[in-house]
């Protein structure tokens, strides 16, 4: 862990340290020592102060604020602390989110005694929103405009609602466009959370104004937008319970800012550090008085682009709803989005350290108003005994149930699932009394509702619980489930148990995982899971082609030549023949088999068997379609107690290109599935293999589809045409799919019907057309993804072209840079997908 | 090398420890971590940074007895993995402790850093540091009994890792767990 621990918590000057080492302990003392005590210089005091700002609960906020206008108000005269200061807060607001309004009261202050820090602040600030707008940096937008809300009270005018309407126009032109727009949809939600912070940082003079802008955005905000049926977490119309309705995030949000509305915009969450307790009239006339300043112009681009990141609407999703106690916002209330927003952004913002992240989570009741939370760690049962109005909303549920909702985001969330996963873990090992019983809360919710969630996200949750464990010595409470342990095993309850098991062996080993759970678990985890290396079936006399078997591994030990191992395969064919079975899928079974066996030992032992072998793997499976799945049922069959080999190996075949993507899903949705009367679509591993197998697909084409095109004409004809071949076979592998998984979703697939005898409607056949349904489901999402991709693509490249085609015109320099630069932004698209 | 410094430090840097020695191997290039191999970081051009495009990790505090397999499934939570390349004990061929993870892009590497350097595998905080990339020998323990040099005279008993320093103490009696025999030249790739 080393540098982990011993990193400082940040910030700060890069002081002399004497100390060899540094431990985080020393954080709290002075690491100078006693004897060289200095004043370090105002612009490094203020840096520190305002980079810590609002952290110290104990520390009354006026008090914070005014000290940090003070002190930099007093040195005005310091050229580096003035241009530094603007730079900070701007940096702040987009890097700290959870400070703006407390960053954003500084600036109020200083504003009485200098207010020409608000126009340094606001021409900066308003160039950078413009910026942003036209690079279609949709977050850095509603960053930089939240901390323009915040000093709604020191602008001339209208402030921010000019900037606001006119943003909502182009949301109007984009939506009245197509009903498939999603940059409208984010620039209303933009709107919608940017409004508060006006309406906290002037009371009082805006409501009509609010009125008037809300009126306008209730016909984007109520329509449901047409993808949202693609993004929302649960299966719809699971028939058990009755489910809440997905809510869309701006439908939520403009219902919320109604409510407020017609309470006098109470907003009671948002915290008002700039007001100023009674008894300091001074200040508060001063502040008052305080000069007013003029919005630069801010100009928004006719034509308003998606920007890096691919946009989609947003559901609004929690696992603590419908919980007896509130311990986390209602829906009604516009809290549960406006926390949630700040600390989305929080935590996507700062992906580069997961422990700040976590540390802002934990702390996250010193960023909202006092009372808006009850006490930190207090046990859930406990919330029971608040009284009425005080809160009962727990700040650990709000934390875990904001990094949920990214882990459980659709299509996919911004960073990477793993980030999420070191966050909760991170979190759970800063306040692990506060945070553990939290996770168990959702955990529970989760894995109740298994059957129906997305299977996306099932799979999702499975990965992380297993991941989340093994950090925490795998301790869960078994117990509670153990009735779960005997439904039947494509229960989608079971499924989930047999699925985590798998996986916590998988970073971990059989028998350490069996001693972490209670009796009726461990039948699930067979005896042959103990075993590093699985047996070698050939050594077995009474297995067909045993002794070619034995002879084939034999060869391929001793790096024997291709010949002698041609001379077995031709026995082994001959003598398929006479036995009337496939002589192909023979040999190929036996080879394949042998070729595992000699890499058995590790990963790179089995890589360097392929590597040597890949011409007659390829051969064998360029024969027929039945020796290329051969491969895969040779390859599960020898790894079955250990899965997760067997789908490393799968991956690296399909590198090779061995295996074909559609090879792994005819496997598995045809052979495997039709072989198990469709209980194959229940097996976790199953499901891995094709969803891996479909994003490396998928991947590649996106990767393809995004290359900036090359100078020579020729070489871009040639990109064209691979692109487009990609592009059909993509298309190709996702009907396969489709037409496989209808069958089962439906129940007309033959194997079904044969074994229901006419009835159809068994228990298990329910359960695989529910399985069926869900992958389906899965699926088509993932097809209807790619294909918007792939359009968005085709928009840019026709984009880039005209702008190339004017760069001409225009003599070339200038739209060749902007060229340049969206070809940048759209490769890091690629790398995030 | 991305604008002005952040609020918040950045894990994806490299560790202080590789700084220092990169520092210091420009004089004496004995002086060296364990697998790793300076050819290529000898003084020519001090200005580049070796760690720019990386895309592998030297991963560390590993157990003896953790596996590729388990490395595998770890790690590529954050990307495929191009190549994995297990840290041996230079005379016995048994893992030592440490391997190096290549991705195939310097992206997924930051990542990894980012997401699992300083969390748990075989529930021992591992170490990740980005590392200008593996060379053939670097795999290799170069303490003086062949494990890594961290483990000659480690005076606290870890299991994990062969119970006390080799030089204190002859290691003790294997466990229900077997560390992998690499002896044998077939996994290896070129």
């Amino acid at each position: 862990m080393a540098d982990y621990d011993r990193r400082g918590s940040g910030g700060g000057g890069s002081s002399y340290n004497p100390k060899k080492r540094r431990y985080r302990d020393d954080d709290d003392h002075d690491r100078r020592g006693p004897r060289r005590r200095f004043d370090a210089p105002p612009h490094v005091r203020v840096r520190k102060q305002l980079v810590a700002i609002a952290e110290n609960p104990m520390r009354p906020w006026h008090e914070e604020v005014q000290a940090i206008a003070t002190l930099f108000t007093d040195n005005w005269d310091d050229e580096l602390l003035r241009g530094n200061f603007v730079d900070l807060v701007l940096q702040l607001a987009v890097e700290q989110p959870l400070k703006t309004p407390f960053v954003a009261a500084v600036v109020l202050l200083a504003n009485a005694a200098r207010p020409q820090v608000v126009d340094m602040l606001l021409a900066k600030l308003a160039a950078l929103v413009e910026d942003k707008i036209a690079a279609g940096e949709w977050r850095e937008v509603k960053l930089y405009l939240k901390l323009l809300g915040c000093l709604q009270g020191c602008l001339e005018g209208e402030g921010v609602f000019p900037v606001l309407e006119e943003l909502f126009a182009r949301a109007v032109d984009l939506q009245t466009a197509s009903s498939e727009d999603t940059i409208g949809t984010e620039i209303v939600k933009i709107i919608l959370l940017t409004l508060p912070y006006v309406m906290v940082a002037a009371p009082g003079q805006w409501a009509q104004k609010a009125a008037d802008l809300m009126e306008k955005t209730e016909i984007i905000a109520a329509e449901p937008h047409t993808l949202q049926t693609l993004i929302e977490p649960f299966q719809p119309g699971a028939d058990e319970e009755n489910p809440p309705q997905p809510q869309s995030l701006i439908g939520l949000l403009q219902s919320q800012l109604q409510n407020e509305a017609n309470n006098g915009w109470a907003l009671s969450c948002l915290p008002r550090p700039w007001e100023l307790p009674l008894e300091e009239v001074e200040q508060r006339t001063k502040l008052d008085d305080a000069a007013k300043h003029a919005l630069p112009t801010i100009t928004i681009p006719q034509t308003v682009v998606a920007g890096p990141r691919p946009l989609f609407p947003e559901i609004y999703f929690s696992v603590y709803a419908n919980q007896d106690v509130e311990s986390v916002p209602p829906l009604a209330n516009v809290a549960a989005c406006l926390i949630r927003d700040a600390l989305l952004d929080t935590i996507n913002v700062l992906h580069f350290n997961r422990n700040i992240t976590a540390r802002h989570l934990i702390d996250l009741d010193c960023y909202f108003s006092p009372r808006t939370f009850a006490a930190r760690a207090t046990p859930f049962d406990k919330l029971r005994d608040i009284e009425p109005p005080k809160s009962t909303w727990k700040p650990e549920d709000v934390a875990v149930d904001a990094v949920f909702s990214q882990l459980f985001q659709l299509p996919t969330p911004e960073q990477k699932l793993v980030y999420y996963h070191s966050v909760l873990t991170e979190a759970c090992k800063l306040a692990p009394a506060a945070i553990a019983p939290s996770l168990g809360r959702a955990i529970r919710y989760l894995y109740r509702n298994t059957p129906r969630l997305d299977l996306e996200l099932s799979s999702r949750f499975m990965d992380w619980f297993a991941h989340h464990l093994s950090n925490f010595g795998f301790t869960w409470k078994w117990t509670e489930w153990v009735d779960d342990v005997y439904l039947s095993d494509a229960h989608p309850r079971k499924a989930f148990i047999a699925g985590a098991l798998d996986k916590e062996i998988r970073l971990s080993f059989a028998q350490r995982i069996k001693n972490t759970l209670p009796d009726p678990y461990k039948e699930l985890i067979s005896p042959e899971k103990d075993k590093d290396v699985p047996n070698f079936k050939f050594a077995d006399d009474n297995t067909p082609f045993a002794a070619e078997g034995r002879e084939i591994a034999g060869l391929l030990k001793r790096k024997a030549d291709d010949e002698e191992i041609d001379a077995v395969i031709q026995r082994i064919q001959s003598q398929a023949i006479d036995r009337e079975i496939d002589a192909l899928v023979a040999s190929t079974d036996v080879f394949v088999t042998c070729v595992l066996h000699v890499g058995s030992k590790s990963l790179s032992h089995v890589l360097a068997a392929i590597e040597r072998t890949k011409d007659r793997l390829a051969d064998a499976g360029a024969a027929s379609d039945a020796a290329r799945g051969q491969i895969i049922s040779a390859t599960m069959a020898y790894w079955s107690a250990h899965p997760g080999v067997a789908l490393s190996i799968i991956e690296k075949l399909l590198n090779y290109s061995i295996l074909t993507p559609e090879t792994v899903i005819t496997w598995a949705l045809v052979g495997r599935a039709g072989n198990t009367r469709g209980e194959a679509l229940s097996v976790a591993h199953v499901y891995e293999m094709v969803f891996n197998t479909v994003i490396k697909v998928t991947g590649r084409v996106r990767q393809l589809v995004v290359k900036p095109s090359s100078v020579e004409e020729e070489t871009d004809e040639a990109a064209a045409e691979t692109r487009d071949r990609e592009i059909k076979a993509m298309r190709a592998l996702f009907a396969a799919i489709e037409d496989a998984l209808a069958s089962w979703a439906t129940g007309s697939k033959d194997e079904m019907i044969e074994a229901s005898e006419g009835a159809g409607d068994s228990e298990g056949e329910k359960l695989v057309r529910k399985w069926g349904e869900r992958w389906l489901r899965v699926f088509r999402r993932r097809a209807a993804i790619e294909e918007a991709f792939l359009a968005e693509a085709e928009k840019e490249r026709a984009r880039k072209a005209q702008a190339q085609e004017e760069g001409a015109r225009n003599g070339g320099v200038e739209g060749e840079a902007e060229v340049q630069g969206l070809a940048t932004q759209m490769d890091t698209e690629g790398e995030v997908a | 090398m991305r604008g002005p410094r952040a609020t918040v430090e950045r894990l994806d840097q490299p560790s202080a420890y590789f700084n220092s020695r990169n520092k210091r191997r420009r004089f004496d290039s004995k002086d060296q971590r364990d697998g790793d191999d300076d050819t290529n970081m000898q003084n020519d051009q001090p200005e580049e940074d070796p760690l720019k495009d990386a895309t592998t990790l030297y991963v560390g505090n590993l157990s003896f007895y953790t596996t590729e397999e388990q490395v595998y499934e770890l790690f590529s939570k954050c990307g495929e993995i191009k190549r994995l390349v297990m840290g041996l004990d230079r005379f016995n061929k048994t893992p030592c402790g440490f391997c190096f993870v290549e991705y195939y892009t310097h992206q997924d590497a930051l990542d990894c850093m980012k997401y699992i350097g300083g969390t748990k595998l075989d529930e021992r905080i591992i170490r990740t540091d980005l590392d200008p990339g593996f060379t053939e020998g670097r795999q290799y323990g170069r303490g003086k009994s062949g494990g890594q040099v961290r483990d000659e005279y480690r005076e606290d008993f870890d299991e994990g890792r062969g119970g006390l320093g080799r030089a204190i103490q002859p290691p003790p009696r294997a466990r229900e767990r077997e560390t992998r025999d690499y002896d044998d030249d077939f996994g290896r790739l070129k």
